[in-house]
């Protein structure tokens, strides 16, 4: 339902006045025990909330039922106490308290949940008004879980109103943006550039374009003990929101020499994939998807049959996923909505050079092994990751935990909330009375 | 090779001679289609072994519907061939958009695609017999030896044409001053004109007439054909829109424009059936020496009449190449055989936070 003029004019007023009153009542603890209660609540499975996403999530979002639950528990799982206390140590420390911009205008983009969630959070820490533009693929969750806050806490809940309107409706863009002291947008480059460029001078803004992802599997990795957990980890990270997140993987860079082959990692990844599909089917595509896989795959069937440096692993009578093996090492980015490449390489350090092209649009690499017992990363991991970061890559994680950035992570390799808050001196405070 | 081969062309160019308007029977095109399967089968390796790894063989293959595609994509990487290329009487590129490589076919002789061409083109564009001069909104074959739609145009300029006919593209450039003089003088004349060209070029045309201001009210038994020239540009223009500045520009009503389909990768063309049915229309049939299938997105087998599917054509004036060929164009078939295309597969928008292959190729 599109917003009308009236109807932001009074959000924006009615957010302020709410804003206001939670900066003398809400300390910053009271806020992250809410926030994190009105997230454990949504785990459980009865939920009423939870049944309404499941419910209304499908049709927008274009995921099944199970990926809806699935997105529940990633995006409501990593909203606990503790998260938004590393989150807090890290960015805020003990310069507490703080609070944030008048008001915050938010445009979300995509169907990919805990970027709009996490992001709604953010603005509630920092006590500002939150104006929150939806994305069409997306206007569930975010209205979803102010209401179910509200239960929680009202006072906080009505410091953000959720708000739909059409793109092309600029006079409702510019009426929030002219109101806006800060603004947070997600998009293509193009959406955020026209934010940017209509956003008030005086307004700090955020853009978070579209990004992508891929994983590299050491050769150590590759053994016959680790591969069925390995892959189950892989097919995870691809599946997950049918790999329309910004985290999913494009691409599975495996490192020869290991135990097994990088085909039978692909063998074993379309297997896994299959599983994963047997218990989340991926959702329902436009036209233009399913003929992109389509396309594709028909390329790769036919190349294969005579072509040995290329295999293909698909999915029988149905395009529900795709492991592309490929010994081209070049970088290919993907159709999306689980179509994979599993790519040979002779050794790791080719890889940064590889995807070079892509640097300022890289996100995350997830890398196996990594050892969680010596904080995340074994010594190459660690050496590796040092060069990713150098051509832009700004988070490494091990593989099955793409999906789950810790909150704290910042985006982009931006601070969350430090960049936004702001710190008033007793004194000055005492003069703007 | 060689019986087998001329036997089976002298077969193909009898059922494409009959004529759009002699239907084959489906026992009729499925017996030429197997032995066409057959040849290809034994003399294209490449084919040979995508079939066996789908285990469709001559042996297995019961009907031209199970005979296995091959896709335009494997044009850009295989030369599909039933013959040594070094042999080739010419080659066709595909105009091989952004960082793509070219498609090229190879034909081991004009005489089958010459004959589709003909055939198809005097039906759908010329039902009245008239001969008019061609505006040809394309490069020459001179200029561009290796297009086919540069090879088509010089075929039916030759055959079909009245003098003052001419090319306006050069070296990819719509020589749009010369074609306004042409079009002014045609029409001061009240001599009708046949237009034929890209609808990118069409529109570049309007472009211009638009900033000069300039229009024209073409006589009548003017016509147009316009092909789906989009591919690699990144505007879009619906048909409806497209019709629409024929007729606000040129004076050229919709039941006047034909829309061509064709492609590198084929010897025979589709077209609507505007000007035989004296109404816009956007519907194709398929001539007695092809067959056209929708083939379902997610299944990859026939989709169900009406359902949007990619476009898979049969098309036995590719006797040397292959037959059967996966198009990347999405098109509906109805139920009375036509089919209508509804373009080029397009890239997909994004619906996550993920970049996905095609918005980073704009990019």
């Amino acid at each position: 339902m599109t917003a009308t003029r009236e109807q932001l004019l009074s959000a924006i007023a009615s957010t302020r006045a709410a804003s206001a009153k939670v900066r003398q009542s809400h300390s910053t603890e009271r806020i992250v025990s809410a926030l994190a209660e009105t997230a454990r609540r949504w785990l459980v499975t009865d939920n009423p909330w939870r049944e309404r996403a499941v419910v209304e999530a499908p049709a927008a979002t274009g995921f099944s039922v199970a990926m809806v639950h699935e997105a529940v528990g990633l995006t409501f799982g990593a909203l606990t106490k503790d998260a938004f206390e590393e989150l807090l140590r890290r960015e805020v420390g003990d310069r507490r308290p703080f609070h944030g911009p008048g008001i915050i205008a938010h445009f979300l983009a995509g169907n990919v949940p805990p970027p709009s969630i996490n992001s709604i959070c953010f603005g509630l820490l920092l006590k500002s008004a939150n104006l929150v533009k939806v994305s069409g693929h997306d206007p569930v969750f975010p209205s979803l879980f102010v209401e179910s806050l509200r239960g929680i806490d009202a006072g906080l809940a009505d410091c953000v109103a959720v708000l739909d309107w059409r793109r092309e409706e600029h006079a409702l863009t510019e009426t929030a943006l002219a109101e806006a002291d800060a603004v947070i947008a997600y998009g293509d480059d193009e959406t955020i550039a026209t934010l940017r460029r209509i956003c008030r001078p005086d307004a700090h803004f955020v853009g978070h374009g579209h990004k992508l992802s891929f994983a590299v599997i050491a050769k150590d990795a590759v053994t016959k003990e680790n591969l069925p957990s390995l892959v189950e980890a892989a097919a995870f990270d691809v599946s997950v929101y049918d790999q329309q997140g910004c985290l999913s993987p494009h691409a599975f860079y495996v490192e020869e020499g290991g135990q097994l082959g990088s085909r039978e990692f692909a063998a074993a990844l379309a297997e896994a994939m299959a599983a994963y599909q047997a218990r989340v089917p991926r959702g329902t595509l436009s036209v233009e998807e399913s003929a992109q896989i389509a396309k594709l795959r028909g390329a790769y069937e036919f190349r294969s049959a005579t072509d040995r440096t290329v295999a293909i692993w698909a999915s029988i009578n149905a395009n529900s996923w795709l492991v592309i093996y490929e010994e081209d090492p070049m970088f290919t980015p993907s159709c999306l909505n689980r179509v994979v490449f599993v790519k040979p390489i002779k050794n790791l350090e080719s890889i940064p050079k590889l995807i070079e092209r892509f640097a300022s649009n890289l996100s995350t690499v997830g890398i196996a092994p990594m050892n969680p017992a010596l904080s995340g990363m074994n010594e190459q991991a660690t050496t590796f990751a040092a060069e990713l970061a150098k051509v832009g890559v700004n988070r490494v994680c091990p593989v099955g935990q793409m999906q789950q950035p810790p909150l704290g992570w910042n985006h982009d390799g931006r601070p969350n909330l430090a960049e936004l808050a702001r710190w008033r001196s007793a004194h000055r405070s005492r003069l703007q009375r | 090779m060689n019986k087998t081969a001329s036997e089976l062309q002298r077969r193909v160019l009898a059922l494409i001679g009959r004529g759009m308007d002699a239907p084959s029977t489906d026992a009729e095109f499925n017996d030429l289609a197997q032995a066409v399967f057959a040849f290809q089968f034994a003399h294209n390796g490449i084919y040979r072994a995508y079939c066996e790894r789908l285990q469709h063989t001559p042996q297995t293959i019961q009907h031209w519907k199970d005979i296995p595609a091959v896709p335009t994509s494997a044009f850009k990487d295989f030369a599909i061939t039933c013959f040594p290329v070094a042999e080739a009487d010419a080659e066709f590129h595909t105009s091989g958009t952004t960082a793509d490589k070219a498609g090229k076919h190879f034909f081991k002789t004009l005489e089958l695609y010459d004959a589709a061409i003909r055939q198809s083109f005097v039906v759908h564009l010329l039902p009245d017999n008239m001969r008019l001069p061609m505006l040809v909104l394309t490069s020459s074959l001179a200029d561009a030896p290796h297009s086919s739609l540069a090879y088509m145009m010089g075929r039916v300029v030759a055959d079909f044409s009245a003098p003052d006919s001419g090319y306006y593209v050069e070296r990819g450039a719509l020589r749009v001053e010369q074609l306004v003089r042409a079009l002014r003088k045609a029409e001061e004349a009240r001599q009708p004109v046949f237009l034929l060209g890209t609808a990118f070029a069409f529109v570049h045309l309007f472009e211009y007439c638009e900033q000069q201001n300039l229009k024209f009210n073409m006589a009548d038994g003017s016509r147009v054909m316009e092909t789906g020239g989009f591919k690699g540009h990144t505007r879009e223009m619906t048909k409806p829109d497209l019709y629409a500045l024929f007729a606000h520009w040129l004076g050229i009503p919709s039941a006047r424009i034909v829309n061509e389909y064709g492609m590198t990768e084929l010897s025979t063309q589709f077209y609507d059936q505007t000007l035989r049915e004296s109404r816009q229309t956007d519907h194709k049939l398929v001539p007695p020496w092809s067959r056209v299938m929708i083939i379902d997105l997610n299944t990859g087998q026939e989709a169900a009449s009406g359902e949007t599917g990619l476009i898979r054509v049969l098309d036995l004036a590719n006797l040397y190449s292959a037959m059967c060929i996966q198009t990347e164009d999405l098109g509906v078939a109805r139920d009375d055989g036509a089919f209508e295309v509804l373009g080029r597969s397009a890239g997909a928008e994004v619906r996550g936070c993920s970049l996905n292959a095609e918005a980073l190729a704009k990019s």
